[in-house]
Order: structure tokens, then sequence, then C-alpha cells
């Protein structure tokens, strides 16, 4: 056994102090140290020794007393030693300071470091061993720039300084030049061939950084022949293993590993290794034991953090994302950059991901791009992390770059796509298609969802057979191909035919007779509602009707469903169907906003005002006064009752208005891109005569309404239109009308023919407001007022066509005829107000009958005169036209007679000439053919010129057509309120009644007057406005204005159950579109309510 | 399906009428002449076509305020017009003499169609909620069929202006005639005892066009509505048999092919549609017309002629095998 002696002071004696038996008690040896003043080198040996026997306090102890103040003193010339001492300690701190985890002790063990290798630079300046211990100090500090310069002083001084040279090597090693470090260790090892294997163990590490991994494998093996048990040697070897990824590998690596564990059980690094194993292998309680005793025998950073990491990876793929998240933390804690390691953040961001703090998952996984930008996993957490954080553009950026790095990752498509719906349908169609087919081309099962979402998009953009298409192959086999297919068997077509039995779900129990499983599983309920939607849209409505009717069989609950098949009983004006369709929705969730908006709207269709009112309140109500539909709803109502009331009570017309306009704006407050409710609030300050502002927001409206199947506004058009009609902008005016009614109503309404007439009217076009009138008439057979308009235009021809100064016997003639016309037809309304058709005073209808008849009387003689005028005239012409064939037949003799003349000098010319020409021939003939050519070219000069003139002529033509634009008031205001009546209460109907009686009685009472002077005066005045108009010219502007806005307010009044559906009912259908958006599934909730204005 | 069923364009005569063409029916032949197609039209004229070149044969001028209906009878010899201001003109097809001039005030005319025989012209009345019936031999109103108003605590306005019969249709046997009405409802009657029958339901918006099917299936009714429907009934069982859906606006005009194997509908939606009764689906559309077209008619007899007219003031003729 080693020993030492401590010589004994002033004798030959020795006292013998054996190595291993060293006392407990350091003190005991101090002791006999000091007493003797034994050289310095033992109290280094002694204190090295409990060094290495893992007495620490003892070896500290020693060697503190050893650079001690008085040892200084007494030693004072015994440099080496004191400074070994100091130098000893300065590596003792050195590496606490290096493998201390909490900062501030770390710190306090670099400081004492310090101070001892600058005690020993003290004592000598120049010693490299200190140098070489304060270039360790330095790279454990982490300053490695400066360890450098330590260590380049040692080598400068001797360059095969192996401890310099180790030291070095670590610094570039460090620095990341593994090249440089791999020549230090080689020179190291050629200095000291026999150095330990760590030498060796760094050159392994250097090659297998310079991606030369069989040199390093062998460097690691040439450790292991010289040290059977060295682990690193082995760990590393066996982590070369595992990455070679295969399994033979992996077996190889395993069992190193495992080796490894067997020789020392606390390498970490084996640990981490063995339990990183063990979690692929899902041998959890494993992982945890390994990594717990990893952890407890490392200090080092990046080993602890990995331990953390697969701790913390194991109660992840547990479940218990509270312990994964603390453990994938305490993983961070030991990283100093991401770029060390780089998946626990990833796995921090996942746990918070999943308990919802999006902030703290956000950053995690921004830091796990820093390290790694191109991502997909990462790129699409990120994505679905803006999402959730509302941030739709960076969530699609990011998704974007996903499918671009991978093109193969159908997920990443379909996220983008999810994102992309409510921005770029034509996009998020490409996406999904993109995924469809991914998924298809790998053999796949496309989600039901996938085309059921590219159904949608292709149904929204009015690709309805594409739609069809996905749908079917979203649904697949199943109950609905009996019902939608070709050849349906006959029960089912008559169930189809009609929705009056819609409780009758006899056809499915004989389909189930007939062997067909009539089952609908939940995931597909969606998409038969959606080929429903489709089939409503194409028109096949017995299908549409038939498959709700499925989705009612199986879900009961499924309110949709009912107000799908409501809406289809109110677009055939099946309202007593509707309204009890609706209420099974409502007996279902008698809250349901969607179903109590409905029924409001069928209410007002009823003409039920308050209870329709009541029922949008409570629609309103039911979802917080949140829902745009049911506030817009209200607005709508409101706006009606203004207009209703307008003549009974200005102040209520007013509240109602205001009232009106504050739910629009409440609407556009919480939504600024609603259409409808910007509509509204254009609508109410047109009716405070804003016209320009609303024409403005119109104009806005109708550009943002374009491009949507699901949204068509008719109204704003209309709305539009009615603008310029009050601006005077005739033109436009029809213009616009004539383009709402192709584009919406395939010319089918006759509301708006009746604006179309008024226009023409107003622009004193008789003809086209007559066709207009009698359009309207056809195809509303039953509106007796469009009769009466008819006849008020024609008697308005008539007059305006008398009063001309100068009109011809044709135009009398029409005249005639046309009084003739509305003869009749006022005649045939009085006859039929006997049988109470219509609403029509018969007096006031009789009125006109007179009137007209009358007018008529004159016109006769106008006629008469006009014929007989006509008839002088002809005999006028036939006498001038005599004349001038007289006249002509002269001149044609004298120009016979000149020409004759012309004839005879032309050839004596010619003869002359002819003559001259045998004279001179050639002469003749070179000055001939110019002359000739000139000629030509003069003759086709004068047929252009013609030709211009034609032109010009035909423009002239073109110009003269303008119409002269003038406005005038006129009485037809009677007809449209006559219109209302209809719509109103019979309280305001009677009302409405007098009113309109009233002005016909004014009209009478100057018709009376009239009627005698204008038998008098051959009644050539027209009827009691053009007296006014003469009489008072400054009243007619006031006048005006009334009548367009009571032409106005009228209008809407009449529109109400079509323009209020319209208004809400989109704006519900935008939200469903983002319910199409959550969760994949259902255009339906406000859809179910999308038809409602037809 | 035994067999398949085709439309295919003839002829297409652009600007047939100044103004929109409301109205169509097919002549029967006579011994001098083949069968003649007669339009009418907003533009207040009566025109007769010579198939399949459709060679303008005459214009008939003197009504007013548009034509809104003709109807031909059976013999080919005569044939009546209307106009918007009620008045019925019968005239000799080949003369263009006016036979009689035919008015009910205050009733309206709409729909107008002779019965199989001959003998009694049915005319829609209109706002008068009735059919008309008029002797042929006289030109003498002969019955008034009335539809029954919906009892109630006042029979107001309202519910008689939703009466208003715009269609009408004779069975093939004469024995019955149908009425469409304003409100959807089909009136069913019973000519020999001139009494009402039934209603037929499910349209709940107008019924404009009416039409039986040929024996021996005389019993079904076709219907077409401005519910974008047609219905087919069972005229004698109230019941109805079919519903075909497909047209995406009003259906205004529908004509069964004289084997009865095929409809044909005109739309507001402009287009032509040929239906097979047994699919209850459409098997052709002709989308030639650019704007609303009011009355298709297939000619009866052999050589499968189908017509069509529409708002765009043209009329178009298809061969139907």
């Amino acid at each position: 056994m080693a020993c030492v002696y401590i010589p004994v002071q002033n004798s030959e004696e020795e006292v013998r102090v054996a190595l291993d038996q060293l006392p407990r008690d350091a003190s005991d040896i101090l002791d006999i140290l000091k007493a003797e003043q034994a050289p310095l080198d033992l109290w280094l040996i002694i204190a090295r020794e409990y060094f290495k026997q893992g007495k620490v306090e003892q070896f500290r102890q020693i060697l503190e007393e050893g650079s001690s103040p008085e040892i200084d003193e007494y030693y004072a010339d015994v440099r080496y030693e004191r400074i070994a001492i100091l130098n000893a300690l300065g590596a003792y701190y050195s590496y606490l300071g290096k493998i201390e985890t909490r900062q501030r002790e770390k710190e306090e063990h670099f400081i004492l470091a310090t101070q001892y290798y600058n005690k020993a630079s003290r004592i000598d300046m120049h010693e490299p061993s200190t140098w070489v211990g304060k270039g360790q100090l330095l790279l454990a500090k982490g300053e490695v720039e400066q360890a450098f310069s330590a260590f380049k002083i040692v080598l400068e001084g001797d360059r095969d300084n192996v401890p310099a040279l180790l030291g070095q090597a670590c610094v570039e090693f460090n620095r990341g030049r593994y090249a440089d470090s791999l020549e230090l260790y080689k020179r190291a090892l050629q200095v000291y061939p026999n150095c330990p294997g760590a030498v060796r163990l760094g050159i392994g590490l250097c090659r297998y950084k310079l991606g030369q991994f069989q040199k390093a494998r062998q460097a690691f093996q040439r450790v292991l022949e010289l040290d059977l048990e060295n682990v690193e040697a082995l760990v590393a070897l066996a982590i070369m293993d595992l990455q070679a990824n295969d399994a033979a590998g992996i077996q190889k690596g395993m069992d190193k590993m495992r080796r490894a564990f067997e020789i020392y059980p606390y390498c970490a690094m084996a640990l981490n290794y063995l339990a990183n194993h063990f979690f692929f292998t899902g041998q959890h309680f494993l992982v945890e034991q390994l990594t717990e005793t990893a952890l407890a025998v490392t200090n080092h950073g990046p080993t602890k953090s990995h331990s953390f990491y697969n701790l913390a990876r194991s109660y992840h793929s547990k479940g218990d994302f509270e312990k994964a998240g603390y453990y994938y933390m305490a993983s961070i804690k030991e990283v100093n950059k991401p770029q060390e390691f780089v998946f626990p953040y990833y796995g921090l961001g996942q746990v918070k991901l999943k308990s919802g703090d999006f902030r703290t998952a956000l950053s995690n996984f921004e830091k796990v791009l820093e390290v790694y930008p191109d991502n997909c996993e990462t790129l699409k957490a990120l994505g679905h992390i803006y999402v959730q954080l509302g941030q739709v553009d960076k969530a699609q950026e990011f998704m974007r770059k996903a499918t671009k790095i991978d093109p193969r990752d159908a997920q990443a498509f379909f996220d983008l796509a999810e994102l992309l719906i409510s921005s770029d349908t034509g996009a998020a169609l490409d996406a999904f298609k993109t995924a469809r087919n991914l998924l298809e081309k790998g053999g796949q099962a496309v989600p039901v969802e996938v085309l059921n979402n590219i159904g949608v998009l292709h149904f929204e953009r009015e690709e309805l057979e594409l739609a069809l298409e996905s749908f079917n192959k979203a649904l697949g086999d199943g109950v609905w191909l009996a019902l939608t297919g070709n050849k349906p068997k006959p029960y089912v077509i008559e169930a189809s035919a009609s929705i009056l039995d819609y409780k009758d779900m006899q056809v499915f129990h004989r389909l189930e007779e007939d062997g067909l499983a009539v089952e609908l599983p939940w995931n597909k309920v969606t998409v038969v509602f959606n080929l429903a939607r489709l089939h409503e849209q194409l028109h096949n409505t017995g299908i549409a009707n038939i498959l709700y009717r499925l989705i009612l069989f199986k879900y009961p609950d499924y309110i949709d469903a009912y107000l799908r098949l409501a809406a289809i009983a109110k677009a055939r004006n099946n309202l007593q169907l509707s309204i009890e369709l609706v209420n099974e929705a409502l007996k279902v969730n008698d809250k349901c906003p969607n179903a109590l908006s409905m029924l409001g709207d069928l209410e007002l269709k009823n003409d039920d005002w308050v209870k329709a009112k009541e029922t949008l309140r409570s629609a309103s109500d039911a979802t917080d006064g949140k829902d745009s539909y049911a506030i817009l709803s209200l607005g709508n109502w409101n706006y009606f009752a203004a207009i209703r009331n307008e003549k009974r009570n200005p102040k209520l017309e007013a509240t109602h208005l205001e009232k009106a306009k504050e739910l629009y704006t409440r609407v556009l407050v919480q939504h600024t891109d609603n259409l409808y409710a910007a509509n509204g609030a254009a609508v109410v300050l047109a009716e405070k005569g804003q016209f320009d502002v609303s024409k403005d927001i119109f104009t806005q409206v109708q550009e943002g309404a374009s491009g949507s199947v699901f949204v068509q506004m008719p109204d704003v058009w209309i709305n539009l239109a009615h603008i310029f009609f009050a601006q005077g902008n005739f033109a436009l005016a029809v213009k616009m009308y004539q383009n709402c009614l192709r584009k919406f109503y395939y010319n089918t309404d006759s509301q708006i023919l009746l604006y179309l007439a008024r226009t023409h009217y107003e622009a004193e076009q008789w003809q086209e407001c007559k066709k207009t009138l009698l359009r309207a008439i056809h195809l509303a057979p039953s509106n007796y007022t469009l009769r009466f308009d008819a006849g008020v235009a024609m008697q308005k021809f008539s007059t305006s066509t008398l009063q001309k100064e100068k009109r011809t016997a044709d135009e009398v003639r029409s005249t005639v005829a046309e009084l003739e016309n509305a003869v009749r037809i006022f005649s045939q309304l009085s006859a039929a107000s006997n049988l109470h058709l219509h609403g029509f005073d018969e007096k006031k209808i009789n009125t006109h009958v007179e009137y007209c008849k009358h007018l008529l009387e004159a016109a006769k003689v106008h006629r008469e005169a006009a014929e007989r005028e006509e008839q002088q005239n002809r005999q006028k012409q036939e006498a001038a036209r005599q004349l001038a064939l007289a006249e002509e037949a002269r001149r044609k003799a004298e120009e016979q007679r000149k020409y004759l003349l012309e004839r005879r000098k032309q050839e004596d010319e010619q003869k002359r000439l002819q003559q001259a020409e045998e004279h001179f021939k050639r002469e003749q003939w070179k000055s001939g053919n110019p002359g000739s050519r000139r000629r030509d070219r003069s003759e086709i000069d004068d047929e252009e010129g013609g030709h211009s003139e034609k032109r010009r002529r035909k423009g002239g033509k073109r110009r003269k057509k303008d119409k002269n634009k003038s406005r005038y008031e006129r009485d037809d205001e009677v007809p449209d309120m006559m219109d209302d009546r209809e719509e109103m209460e019979d309280e305001d109907a009677n009302r409405n009644y007098r009113e309109s009686t009233t002005r016909m009685n004014d009209q009478d009472d100057d018709n009376g007057e009239n009627a005698q002077d204008l038998l008098a005066a051959a009644g050539l005045e027209d009827s009691d406005m053009e007296d006014e108009t003469a009489a008072a010219p400054s009243s007619t502007a006031g006048r005006r204005r009334r009548a367009w806005s009571e032409s106005d307010d009228d209008e809407p009044v009449q529109r109400r159950p079509e323009s209020s559906p319209v208004r809400g009912n989109s704006a519900e259908l935008q939200e469903s579109d983002g319910e199409i958006r959550d969760d994949n599934r259902k255009p339906n909730g406000g859809d179910a309510l999308d038809d409602d204005e037809d | 399906m035994a067999k398949s069923m085709k439309l295919a364009g003839l002829k297409s005569v652009e600007n047939a009428h100044d103004e929109s063409v409301w109205t169509a029916t097919w002549v029967p032949a006579t011994n001098s002449r083949p069968p003649l197609l007669l339009t009418g039209s907003l533009d207040e004229t009566v025109k007769l076509w010579r198939p399949d070149e459709l060679e303008l044969v005459r214009t008939n001028t003197g009504h007013c305020l548009g034509v809104v209906s003709v109807a031909a009878h059976p013999s080919g010899v005569i044939a009546a017009s209307a106009s918007l201001d009620s008045l019925v003109r019968v005239f000799d097809v080949d003369t263009n003499a006016t036979i009689a001039t035919l008015e009910a005030p205050p009733s309206e005319v709409w729909q107008m169609q002779f019965d199989p025989k001959g003998t009694t012209l049915a005319v829609a009345g209109g706002g008068s909620a009735s059919i008309k019936l008029w002797d042929t031999a006289t030109w003498r109103l002969v019955a008034t069929l009335s539809v029954p108003r919906p009892e109630g605590p006042k029979p107001s306005d309202k519910s008689s202006s939703k009466k208003f019969v715009l269609s009408v249709a004779w069975s093939p046997d004469g024995r019955r005639l149908a009425c469409g009405s304003i409100d959807g409802t089909i009136s069913i009657f019973d000519v020999t005892h001139a009494k009402f029958l039934h209603h037929l339901e499910g349209h709940y918006m107008p019924v404009r066009s009416l039409v039986f099917s040929p024996e021996p299936d005389g019993r079904k009714l076709y219907s077409a509505s401005d519910d974008g429907h047609v219905h087919v009934y069972d005229a004698e069982g109230k019941a109805i048999i079919g519903a075909m859906s497909g047209h995406s606006s009003w259906v205004l005009s529908v004509d069964v092919s004289p084997d009865g194997e095929a409809i044909a509908t005109g739309s507001s939606d402009k287009t032509v549609r040929l239906w097979d009764f047994k699919m209850r689906a459409a098997i052709q559309t002709m989308s030639n017309h650019t704007d609303q077209v009011w009355a298709v008619a297939f000619r009866p007899g052999g050589g499968g002629r189908l017509a069509s007219v529409s708002d765009d003031k043209s009329i178009s003729l298809y061969h139907y095998s």
C-alpha cells in the first residue's frame, strides 16, 4: 500500500502515513504537517488522496490551510508547490462552478477559482500550469475566446504542453472548428502516446463531428481496446449504431448501451438513450426510472435537459399534460439556446396548445421554427394557433408555407383549405381538391368532411353538377340512393310528390320491408342535408323533400330539416303548412332563433303585424341581441311600420324610422360588412331625402352583393332605381328596373313592372308606360289596380296629345282609339266593382269613365277636324303635286331640248376633233390617256362624297330621338295607394280608402266644373292637374316631392314580404358559412331560411 | 322506358310579332289545307303560320291591349282569339270573316278551349271566378260554372280574387271541365249537369295552364303553376299522383303529346322542357328562347310537332319523336 513519509522536524525520523488509512478528521494530519513543517508537496499529495477517496471536505481543508497567509510567509521561497496548491484549489472550484446549476453559487465558485489562480499568477505569472488552469476555468465559464488566449500563452512557451493542447482542442471543439481540434488532439497523442483513452475519445468526437464516421468509430473502438470499460466510448459507438436507424443497428446500439449501463449504471447519456428506447417500446415505467437516475447522476445541462425531455415525453404520451408541461419546462431550463436542443420546445408548445395557452404555445413553436424554418409540423401548429388567435392571415401564411415545403401533405392542404374558406373560396376549393387527390393517390379513404366541403364550395360557386358529384361521393352507398336514384320505387315518387304529409314516414318503413336498411350515420347527416339543399337549388323539390324527411325520420330533432321543409312550403306559398313546420321546429327548441325569425316572417306575410313583432323580438332575445338577422328583421318591421303609419301619424313615423335606423346601425356596429343592414340604413336615409348618401351606400351594397350564389339582393337594385327616379334620372331608373327584373325575377315581377311603368309615365313615354302595364296585367291578372293605371295612362296620353299645338290626324286617331280603350277599361272596372272584385270606388271609376267619354267626344271632333284638315292638306298637296308634275314635265322638256342642243354641239365638236385626230394621230394618243384616267379618279371621289353624306344624315337622325324629359305631377298615386290597401289591415284599408276617395272627390269637383268648361271649350283642356299647374306653378315642386316620397314609401310596404327576408336571410347565410368553416359540416343554420324571399 | 323521346329544333322565326308572343295553338287541318299555327301577341295581332317553314299566312288585326288567348275549333274551320280588353273574336280561319264577338262583362277572358266535339267554347272568366260556356252554333252564353267560394264569416274581396280563374281544360270525353285559379286551386266540373264536383289541391300559386291526357288516360290532369311545378292529378279521384319540378321559375304552359307519352312545358325561366311522366323527370331542356316562354303546343294528329312562343317575340317549331 502506498505510503507517504512526513519527515519529523529536526530528526531523521519520519511519520509514515498510509494513504489508504488517512484519518477521517483531516485536522489530525494537518496538525502533523504543520508541526513538522512538512514540505508542501506532501500537503498536496495527501489532499489529492483525500480527493481521490471522495473526501472533498478534507481535501479542501488541507489545501486551504496549505495556501493560508502563514504558509505563504513560512514557505515564501517554495514557489512551485505553493502554486500547485493554489492551482489545485482553482481547479477544484472551477469544477464546482461547472457542475453547479444554481447561478449564484456557480458564480461564487468561479470567483473563488479565479481568486486562487490570480494568487498563483502573482507568485509566478509565467507558470504554464496556472495558465492551463485559467484556461480550464474560462472554458467552464463558457468564455471560449479568453480560454483560447490562456492556452495559447502556454503553447507559445511550450508547444507540446499536453494539458494546454487538450484544453485548446477543447476550445476549438467548442468553437466548432473540429478539424483544428482534431489536429490538437493528434499532437497531444504524438507528444504523449500513453495518454488516457479520453484523448482518443476527443479524436473520435472530432471525427464524428466532421462526418468521418468510420474513423470516429475506429477511434472509439481504439478507446475501448485500451479501456474495455470506457463508458463514453461505448455510448458513442452505441449512438452511432442507433443512428444507422435500422433494426440491426438499433439492436447493436442498444446492446452497447446496456453494456455501458452494466459497466457504469450512472452514465446519464446511456441512461437517456435507454430511456429513449423504452419510450418507443412503450415501457414508460422504465423510462421514468432511467431518467430519474440519469437526473440524479448528472449535472451536465444538456444531458439533464435530455432526461427531463424523456420524462416529459413519457408523461405527454400518457396524457398527463400537466406533468409533461412541467418537465418540458425543466428540460428547456437546462438549455441555453433552442439550437442546442429544440425538442422540448416543441413538446411544450404541444402541451400548451392542448391546454389553450396559445401565447405560450406560439412562442415555443416559434423557437422551434428558428431552428428548423422548414418544419412542416411546426408550421402547421403555428397555423392552428394563429387561427385560434384570430390572425387568419398569418395562419394562412404558415399553412401555405407548409404545403409548399411538403406538397404531399394532405392534412396541410386540408387545414389550409379550411382557413381559406372564408376569404378565398376558389383557393380553398383548390386546396381541398389537392388534399383529396393526395389521399386518393395514397389509396386512403377521403374523409367525408373533405368531400362535403368540396361540394359546398362548388355549390357556392354555382357549379351545381360538380357539387352534386362531390356530395354523392361523400355519401357513398346508402338508403339515399333509393331516394335520389334514377329509378326510384313508385311509392317513393308518390311520397316525394307532396310535402303535405311530411309526418308520414310510411315510405321509409316500406323501404325497410323491401329489405333496404334505412340507416343514416351521424357523420353523413350534414351531407344528406347539403345534398337536399342542392336538389332544392336544382329545383328537384321532390328529392329535397324526401331527403329532409329521411333526416327527420332518423333524427327527429334536426331543426334545420324542418325549417327547410318550411321554406319549401313557403316558396310555394303554402303559408299554413310552412307555419306548421316551423312550429314543429319550435317544439324541438322553442328558443331556436332561426325558427323564430322565420315564424315572424311568415306572420308578416300573413299580415299579422303585432304577432310578428313579438316573435321577432323573442328571436332577438333568444340570442341576447347578437343575432343580426333578428335585429334586422326588427329594423325592417319598424321601417314598414313607419311607412304604414305615415298617413295616420307623422310622429309615429319618425319614431319608427328612428328605431329602424338604430337597429340597422346596431347590426352595422357588430358586422361592418353586413349588406342588409347597410341597405336598410340607406333606405332610411333615402326616406329622409338624403339621396346622394343613400345612393353611395346602395352602390356599394350592390357591388358587395355580386359574386355569391347565396347573396341575392334585388332590393338594392330597386332602391337604386328609386333613387334615380327620385332624382329625375328616368333613363337610368328604367335601365336599373329592367336589369333587376331580368337578373332576379325572370321578368315575372309585376310590382317592378309597375315601378317601370311609373317611370315611363313621369318621362311621358306613354306607349312604353301602357305596354309595361299590359305586361304587368298579363303577369298578375287579378291585380285590378294595374288595369286602372293602364286606363289612367291612356287617358293621360290622350289629353297630352290633344293639348299639343300641332298634331297629325294619325295622332288624333290613335288618341281616339286609346280613349275608347280607356273608356272600356274603366267601364269594366266599374261593372266589376259590383261584384266586389276589387276595392275601387264605383263612383270614382265612373268619374273616369265620364271624363274619358267626354274627352272622347271632344277627340272625335278633333279627329274630324284633323281629318278634314288632312283631307284639305291632301288636296292641297295633290294640287301642289300636280303643279310640281307639270313643272317637272316642263323642265324635263326644256332639259331634253337643251340636251339635244348640247349633243348636237358635241357631235359637231367630235366631228371636228375626229378630223383633227386624223391630222395629229400620234400626239392625240399620248395626251388622251392621262385625261381619261383623271376622270376616273374624280368619279370615285364623287362616290365617296356621297357615302359620307349618307352617313352624316344617319347620325343626325339618331340625335333627333332624344326625348323631352319634363316631369309632371300625376294622379296615379291613387292606384298606388289602392295597391297598399290590400296589404294592410282593414282599418287602414278604410282609412286609405277614404283618403283616396277624398282625392278623387277633389278631382270630381274639378272635373265637374271643368267638364262644363271643357264642353264649352271643345274639351281641349285636361284634368285638374294641368289647370292647377298652370294656375299655380310654384306648388308643383312641392307636390311632386310628395308624390315621390309617397311612392317610395308605398313601394317597400308592398315589397315587404320580399324585402325583409331577403335582407336578413343572407346575413344568416354568412354566418352559416362560418359554420362550415368551424365544424366542416353544416351550411344549414341560417341557410335554412334562405329561400324565404321567394 | 321503352323508347327514348326527343325534341329537335326545326325552325325559329325571330320577330314573328312586334311584341311579346303570349299565346299559341294549332288549328287542325281541313280538307283543303294542312294544320296551321295560330299565335297571339301583345302587339294586338293574331297571326297564322304554315308549318314546317312557319310561313306567315295572315295577320289578323282588330284586337286591343294585347292578345292573351287563342283557341281553335276541332274542325279546323273556326278559331277564337281574346284580348286583355275581355273581348272574344270568333272568326273563320281561312277567310278571317268575323263570326261572332263574345263578351260577358264584367267577366274577363283568359284561357279558352273548344270542347272535343266542338259544340261549346269554354272561357276562363277571371275575376268572375267562373267558366263561361258559349254555344258554338248560336254563340249564346249557355252556362256559367262558378267556382264555389270558400265558406267563411265574410266572403271578402280578398277571397274572391283568389278564386280568379285563369286556365281551363276539357277532358277528352268532353264530360269534365277543369279550371285553375290564382290561389292554386283547381276545380273540376261535371259539364253535363253543370255541377261543381271537387277541388284538387297542392298548388298555392297561380295555375296558368291545364291539360288532360288523351284517352285512355283521360282522367289524368296536368297543371302548370307559378310555384315552378307541374302536378299530375287523377281528376276523378281527387288525388295528386305526381309532381315534377325542375323549372327555376313559373311554369306558364303545359301540353301533352298526342300519344300521351310526353309532356312539354314552357316557363319563365326561358326554357322549354320535355318530360316523361313515368320517370317524373325532365328528359330534355331547350334553351333557344331568350325570354319567358308563354305557350307550348303539340300539333294534334301525327307528325310530331311542338311549337313554342315567347316574350322574345319569336316562335319556334320542334320535331318530337
